[in-house]
């Protein structure tokens, strides 16, 4: 991962080094570049493309992770040469969605037609101020809680994902659960306070940090405070292995069984499988506490000055149709944004044999059902990458939690000026 | 240099030349000779190196609107605890890995200077191992060997029964661990350069310095140090130059690959806090100004360096 980083530092050069390629044309429509970030298997579906349309080339470059790709791009986009096709993370897409000259308005090449075929909220994110619409969704995280079925009964706690749910209907049942395990074990119970904790249960309320009307709440609203001081509770609990997410030692924890459990949104399982690949079949997943919410999730793009944006609206109106999606689902496990395959046998009676069999093709999209969907912002990111930070300082460094929340505000204030 | 404004020279009066006057090519050859290196350096050097000033004075969004705002990012920079923490880090960092750097590297020039070693090649060429190493592979080495749980270190300091330290998320310990990197990656580098000079100092000074009775100690620090002054004022200059620019291996070490290296920014550099500004959050023109400083900063070291060479001079 953190080699990818200086990879995408090295394109970054290039990407500014090269002249502008000059304005976007029809091109040959007989192929396109297209850049997307690493771990989620962009590969597969180029494939399952050019079985469809074996007479058109795609080049396409992993970037490197999403922040990366998400740079590389602002970069090309600045005065480099464009891909003519981008996959851009839903966390990153705001910023790009307050700039949309940067990108082909959709609606020109057909959107229209498809935009009713995605989940409303998710579709209204990539729509600009003027009507313009910047990207498809290709898929959601839609919530889970991943768990050990032989650490839970090591620890005398249930292991069926029926009733390991039912040990957790809120956050605080949760944290309970954790201590008991703890307790029984002397082992901690999830990776870290602030991803498996705090990010889920912020992102399960109506308004994050932006109000409806896109003004920063994020110091005021009741509701960050309250996962924030869950987020703080589970740190003080002594239940957390003090791993921060996609670091070395959090992969080296999890091969080793290190802790039990982890929030897990359908793009994490990806992500555990590769890592501890040895402890396949030791896994389940259970509901989230408070059943519902998103984590994640991705949009196609066409930059303006893409050389070839006929084939690659091609391929968004492929490889994201609700039947495309259906398919990619079956293959890569990522949900669909297309909420008329939610009812799909091949869905629904989609099982991962890695995680016991567990139900993915109901799990997830059940917990995007009850979902309240909130507006990102251009500085949600930042705003919640100092929270997350002013967690984990209490949780791994000694930090004092009494002082954690205006701390946080603090340096969001420095950070974004607001 | 425009070619049909050059005058033919005049020949000189007396004596006369066997040659009435130079051809223009001729006397054009050696601009276009040197052509090359002053045409990189006003593209990839100057040019962006004038435009991170224009930048720094702008609200510049990469992908959207350039806002003039003159010295207002200056400003908001000075009023920055992160830029001062940053600063703070730099420099800890460039301490801890210059000092020891430096003493170790004299200690084993002194060595391999020695007039009885044995297989003495062998042992000049493998300090320089560590330095043709790549620095991404290094940095993933000791953040391994200096990680909590699972490091070699802890679980040496587990034998004797202490308690592991994170090393990555304390302040103090992710400078040392930084330090460590740095500082075995160039200490071979800085050896050879010590080692070279030492070259230079006559065999017999040490022999009669030896005859005379001086022990090895003496011989260090009456021969070795004053012969290795010019170098070692030039090794701290290269190395304080190097040191504020740091960026790969804080970069590298940050706990879950963040700009911020670390919750408190623990480990954040300068070079990694103007990244983070310039393409974690796009603000191109504030990141621009951090840079300014950095800039600054190095000119300062750079001022101090030719002070301290020129008294090197005059004291000889």
């Amino acid at each position: 991962m953190k080699l990818r980083v200086i990879a995408a530092a090295v394109l970054l050069l290039t990407a500014a080094c090269s002249p502008g390629s000059g304005e976007g044309g029809g091109g040959d429509g007989k192929s396109f570049e297209f850049w997307s970030f690493s771990g989620i298997n962009q590969k597969a579906a180029v494939e399952e493309y050019k079985k469809k349309k074996p007479d058109v080339e795609v080049k396409l470059t992993e970037v490197g992770n999403a922040q990366e790709t998400a740079q590389g791009l602002t970069t090309a986009l600045a005065g480099g040469k464009v891909p003519d096709l981008v996959l851009i993370q839903g966390d990153d897409l705001p910023k790009f969605v307050e700039q949309p000259q940067n990108f082909v308005d959709l609606k020109t090449l057909g959107a229209d037609e498809i935009k009713g075929d995605y989940l409303d909220w998710v579709m209204s994110q990539s729509i600009a101020k003027d009507g313009q619409i910047l990207g498809i969704p290709t898929d959601v995280g839609g919530m889970a809680m991943a768990y050990r079925t032989d650490l839970f009964a090591a620890a005398g706690l249930p292991t069926d994902r029926e009733s390991v749910g039912k040990l957790w209907p809120d956050w605080n049942a949760f944290i309970e659960t954790g201590k008991r395990y703890t307790e029984k074990t002397g082992q901690p119970f999830i990776d870290n306070a602030a991803t498996s904790v705090f990010y889920q249960a912020v992102n399960q309320g109506s308004q994050k940090y932006y109000d409806d009307k896109h003004e920063l709440i994020y110091s005021t609203n009741p509701h960050v405070k309250s996962a924030f001081e869950l987020g703080i509770k589970a740190a003080q609990a002594g239940i957390t292995a003090k791993q921060s997410s996609f670091a070395e030692g959090w992969s080296a924890a999890m091969q080793q069984g290190k802790f039990a459990a982890l929030a897990a949104p359908s793009w994490m399982l990806n992500a555990i499988r590769s890592n501890a690949p040895e402890t396949a079949g030791k896994w389940d997943l259970a509901a989230i506490p408070g059943k519902s919410g998103n984590w994640g999730g991705s949009y196609l793009a066409i930059p303006k000055r893409a050389k070839n944006p006929k084939a690659a609206w091609d391929y968004i109106k492929t490889m994201q149709s609700p039947q495309g999606q259906l398919e990619h689902f079956v293959t890569s496990g990522a949900l669909p944004t297309t909420p008329s395959v939610y009812q799909d046998p091949q869905l629904t009676g989609r099982n991962e044999p890695f995680f016991s069999n567990a139900p993915i093709g109901k799990i997830y999209p059940d917990s995007l059902l009850g979902l309240k969907p909130f507006y990102i912002g251009p500085d949600s990111t930042t705003i919640g990458t100092e929270f997350l930070d002013a967690i984990t300082n209490v949780e791994q460094n000694n930090g004092n939690p009494a002082t954690a929340w205006d701390d946080a505000v603090r340096n969001i204030k420095t950070a974004i000026g607001k | 240099m425009s070619t049909t404004l050059a005058p033919v020279p005049v020949a000189p009066a007396e004596p006369p030349a066997p040659r009435v006057g130079t051809p223009l090519r001729e006397r054009l050859a050696p601009y276009a000779y040197i052509a090359p290196f002053f045409v990189l350096f006003a593209v990839f050097g100057l040019f962006p190196f004038l435009f991170t000033f224009y930048v720094a004075l702008f609200d510049w969004n990469p992908i959207g609107d350039h806002t003039f705002i003159g010295f207002d990012n200056f400003t908001r920079m000075l009023d920055d605890p992160r830029f001062w923490n940053a600063t703070r880090n730099t420099v800890s960092i460039w301490f801890l890995s210059t000092v020891p750097q430096l003493f170790l590297a004299l200690l084993l020039a002194h060595l391999l200077n020695h007039a009885r070693l044995r297989a003495a090649l062998f042992f000049r060429m493998s300090v320089l191992v560590p330095y043709v190493t790549s620095v991404a592979a290094t940095a993933i080495v000791f953040a391994q060997l200096f990680d909590r749980d699972f490091g070699l270190l802890n679980w040496l300091l587990g034998l004797v029964g202490v308690e592991p330290v994170d090393f990555v998320q304390s302040t103090f310990g992710s400078h040392v661990v930084i330090a460590a990197m740095v500082t075995w990656r160039w200490f071979g580098y800085t050896t050879l350069l010590y080692l070279a000079s030492l070259q230079a100092v006559p065999r017999d000074v040490y022999e009669s310095a030896a005859i005379d009775g001086a022990g090895g100690w003496q011989r260090f620090r009456h021969i070795t140090i004053p012969a290795l002054r010019p170098v070692i004022i030039f090794t701290v200059i290269t190395s304080t130059i190097g040191g504020l620019q740091i960026f790969t291996e804080p970069l590298l070490v940050s706990p879950g690959s963040t700009l911020t290296c670390g919750a408190v920014r623990q480990c954040q550099t300068l070079t990694l806090m103007l990244y983070e500004q310039g393409f974690g959050r796009y603000e191109f023109g504030y990141g621009s100004a951090i840079g300014v400083a950095l800039f600054l900063m190095v000119v300062a070291v750079a001022a101090v360096n030719y002070l301290l060479s020129s008294r090197i001079k005059a004291d000889r």
